[in-house]
């Protein structure tokens, strides 16, 4: 038994996606310590007072030369020596994975307050050099060794299997991309908010939006981002301290309600096969992210899409958005085109997809994605979201992948208010 | 007031096969906006279109643009509702077009024009009521892609309601940053900046160019040194833009405005910078490819001196690793010629610019143009940002006093405590080299 029902998140801080670390001449600790310093500041939260520390990172060693990013959070001050850290990796899914632990901790009564620091610098490399790290996400000796930019070929491949079963028009990927750019334009610290783009960019081919993996073209990929985000989780009874002591209602405090956690097999020719026998059924192409809603739907007590009021989720291309659409169950299997159609997944419409713009366009620095969504989600729901508020946002999803969808994490994040 | 139901369906650009003409002719067809580029020929306009499609990469922009030569402005301007003019910085030959224009665009169509100090009441003299009243100059960095500052100079003319139009129009649709400037020389950034890599010419002939650019390089604020600076600008631009300062303004620090007399040898050599493909400015390239740099006695060139001082290198340490507090106190107590001289100019800049509030820009806006135009025209740590650096106003001005320049009233003046700079993320103009 659990000895915290309830872990809280207090809030944290997001640097700046559009800036470029390695220009600036800093290494990764300078990003940390932007990082830390300024969710130490928007949380007005005394070092002294964390009780562990987990950072989510995918490949500090590769990018910067650099490991052991648990350790380094202790640079920031003198108040966290001694303080227990650690450093996380699943691939895209390394800020989320640090997320379920620090949740852990605290429900299993360890400690009252944990940070968490996702992180990754990527701008250290160029592209080339940065596609082959991030096969390392995949099986490299079997799906990445020797092939260019493997990512966007094997969410290629995921279109292709969409293709095959149900059919896919380009036009909705195309849709996809443009309202995650759209949304971007309105965050201040989304990497694209000052890019020239919209759907008919996305529609265009030439060497500005080049194929780079069959049906994926740039437009439809996520973003190579220098970026960090913090967030902290509390027990109950710190929550409760905290709100006290900032005038804060506890009731508006977000709260972690359930969460899923599920990995597939890694090869995506496996995966292939899944979606093949899962057609056949009638259920969704994925088996393991759809455990992953379907656990965090029923840990949190909710029957599913139509409890949500927003989702982030992984589009680290448009078919993995196009495949969540209809995994979180806003409609039946190989049907995430009528949601689109709809605009069901606008800002306004029936449930919003990354009012933040998401991967595509706010950028996706690895191993800092995850508590970036639930940073992003904890705004919508304490209404501090800017210009892509939600209004009346109550429960939030935040869906967080590693690989060719291979480690699975969702959180579902609510506050009490008007209950 | 009411809202103005302008609408800006067409924007005519005249000058569009130079940089600044092609490139700021490109954002307003990035926000959908039909645009006619004009040049001296439809081969020179088409190029202009090119770079405003590399801009954007994205060859969308292509439905947007309209290439055009000067022979099609009777059949194009009528019909545009903006007129932006991107051409040479030269009163004769912008007058020139202006004539032509006010006799056909159609009664308040906007005109404006990206010059970087030209006047703007002197642009619009001899001009009709109607042109007058709808002038004004729209200064963009270069490159506009990149740097998103825009100098707004309205002529006195030009009615409230349009001011209103065209400030929320630039920010809104264009997602400029606007700075609302005094029509002065050289306007609001480029008469800050200009003084400061002016002084820094003329600190090289004592203390050479390696290691001025060394001392005053980027870990002091700044995307790219200062000498190195003038040689991107071109030695060419910038003493045009110092001797127009030189005779129109008199202020405190007009003393180090004035271009030493070797630049002019340059420029007599055709040592322009960049630009100046072999000849050099301030540094050069061997014939193996390797970085010289300028003698200023007989303006020869050298192999680059490597210059390394040790509380520099730990300054730069320590903006690495993010210790930026560190950094500042480095600063301050840096010992010797070299510490005071990164003082003077650092300390300089804050001051001037704290002195051109109500001159340069409004008094209402306080430091925030000036923050608004060095961060987002010149990637220049914004002044107001220094003082919250350095401890706030009253630590800045002793710091400021104690290297024997005036603190001006613009800044003793302020009462708040708190941070001053609304620029987001100062930190990083702060760079680790």
């Amino acid at each position: 038994m659990a000895k915290n029902k309830k872990v809280y998140i207090l809030g944290g801080y997001q640097t700046d996606f559009a800036r470029n670390w390695a220009k600036e001449g800093k290494t990764i600790q300078a990003l940390m310590h932007e990082a830390m310093d300024g969710a130490f500041t928007a949380t007005k939260i005394d070092p002294a007072d964390v009780g562990s520390i987990h950072v989510g990172n995918f490949a500090g060693e590769l990018y910067t030369m650099q490991g052991h990013l648990g350790a380094m959070t202790v640079n920031y001050s003198e108040k966290l020596r001694g303080v227990p850290t650690s450093r996380h990796e699943a691939a895209c899914a390394s800020g989320a994975i640090s997320t379920l632990v620090a949740r852990t901790e605290i429900e299993a009564g360890h400690y009252d307050l944990s940070m968490v620091v996702g992180i990754e610098m990527m701008k250290s490399v160029d592209s080339k050099t940065g596609g082959d790290f991030l096969g390392t996400a995949a099986w490299y000796d079997k799906e990445a060794k020797g092939v260019q930019f493997p990512f966007p070929k094997l969410f290629g491949r995921l279109g292709t299997v969409y293709e095959e079963l149900y059919g896919l028009k380009y036009d909705h990927l195309a849709e996809i991309s443009a309202i995650n750019y759209e949304n971007a334009r309105n965050n201040p610290l989304a990497q694209t908010r000052e890019w020239y783009m919209n759907k008919q960019h996305a529609l265009s081919r030439g060497t500005f939006n080049m194929e780079v993996g069959g049906i994926i073209h740039i437009t439809d990929c996520s973003q190579v981002t220098d970026g960090a985000a913090v967030t902290f989780l509390a027990s109950e009874k710190f929550a409760k301290r905290y709100a006290k002591a900032h005038g804060l209602k506890l009731k508006n405090i977000p709260y972690i309600m359930g969460w899923g956690h599920a990995t597939a097999p890694m090869l995506f020719d496996i995966k292939t096969e899944e979606a093949y026998a899962a057609k056949k059924e009638g259920k969704y192409i994925l088996p393991h992210t759809r455990k992953a809603i379907v656990d965090a739907y029923k840990r949190a007590g909710i029957k599913g899409p139509k409890d949500l009021d927003l989702v982030e989720t992984h589009d680290c291309f448009t078919t993995s958005e196009y495949a969540a659409i209809e995994h979180f169950g806003l409609t039946a299997p190989g049907e995430a085109y009528k949601a689109i159609d709809n605009g069901d997944i606008r800002i306004g419409g029936k449930l919003p997809f990354n009012p933040s713009g998401g991967l595509i366009g706010a950028g996706h620095p690895v191993g800092a994605t995850g508590s970036r969504q639930l940073l992003d989600v904890f705004k919508q729901l304490t209404e501090t979201a800017g210009e892509n508020q939600v209004e009346g946002a109550k429960v939030a999803a935040a869906l967080n992948i590693g690989g060719s969808a291979t480690t699975n994490v969702v959180h579902i994040v609510g506050v009490d208010k008007g209950k | 007031m009411a809202k103005s139901t302008r609408v800006i369906k067409k924007v005519g650009v005249l000058g569009a096969s130079g940089n600044m003409g092609s490139l700021s002719g490109g954002i307003f067809a990035q926000a959908d906006i039909e645009c006619v580029f004009f040049a001296r020929s439809l081969d020179k306009a088409t190029a202009g279109l090119e770079a405003a499609v590399g801009q954007a990469r994205s060859d969308v922009l292509r439905k947007y643009i309209k290439a055009a030569s000067y022979d099609d402005l009777e059949k194009e301007i009528p019909t545009c509702d903006w007129i932006f003019e991107g051409l040479a910085e030269d009163m004769a030959i912008k007058n020139e077009f202006f004539a032509k224009i006010e006799k056909l665009k159609k009664p308040g169509a906007i005109v404006s024009t990206v010059s970087s100090g030209l006047s703007i009441r002197k642009m619009g003299e001899g001009r009709t009521d109607d042109f007058r009243k709808c002038f004004m100059g729209t200064h963009f960095y270069n490159p506009p892609g990149k740097l998103p500052a825009n100098e707004l100079i309205f002529h006195p003319d030009v009615p409230k309601e349009t001011r209103e139009f065209v400030y929320d129009f630039c920010e809104k649709i264009l997602r400029r940053v606007n700075i609302i400037t005094e029509d002065t020389a050289a306007f609001a950034g480029n008469r800050i900046g200009f003084q400061f890599l002016n002084e820094a010419a003329m600190y090289a002939e004592k203390h050479g160019v390696d290691k001025v650019d060394y001392l005053l390089g980027p870990y002091t604020g700044r995307a790219l040194a200062p000498l190195a600076t003038i040689d991107l600008v071109g030695l060419d631009v910038h003493k045009a833009i110092v001797d127009n300062v030189v005779a129109h303004v008199k202020d405190e620090r007009i003393d180090t405005y004035k271009m030493p007399a070797y630049m002019q040898k340059m420029i007599d050599q055709g040592m322009l910078g960049r630009k100046a493909k072999g000849k050099g400015g301030y540094f050069n390239r061997d014939a193996e490819k390797n970085k010289t740099t300028l003698n200023i006695a007989d303006l020869t060139f050298s192999p680059t001196k490597k210059v390394k001082i040790d509380w520099v290198e730990k300054t730069k340490q320590a903006i690495q690793d993010g210790m930026y507090e560190r950094a500042i106190e480095l600063i301050k107590t840096a010992p010797g010629v070299e510490g005071d001289l990164v003082r003077h100019f650092i300390l300089g800049y804050v001051a001037y610019s704290f002195a051109r509030i109500g001159e340069v820009t409004p008094e209402a806006d306080g430091i925030h143009g000036i923050d608004r135009v060095m961060s987002s025209g010149f990637s220049w740590l914004p002044p107001s940002g220094w003082v919250d650096l350095f401890g706030g106003v009253k630590e800045t001005v002793a710091m400021i006093e104690k290297a024997g320049l005036t603190a001006p009233a613009q800044l003793k003046g302020i009462k708040d405590k708190g941070k001053i700079c609304r620029v987001a993320d100062v930190s990083k103009f702060l760079i680790g080299r």
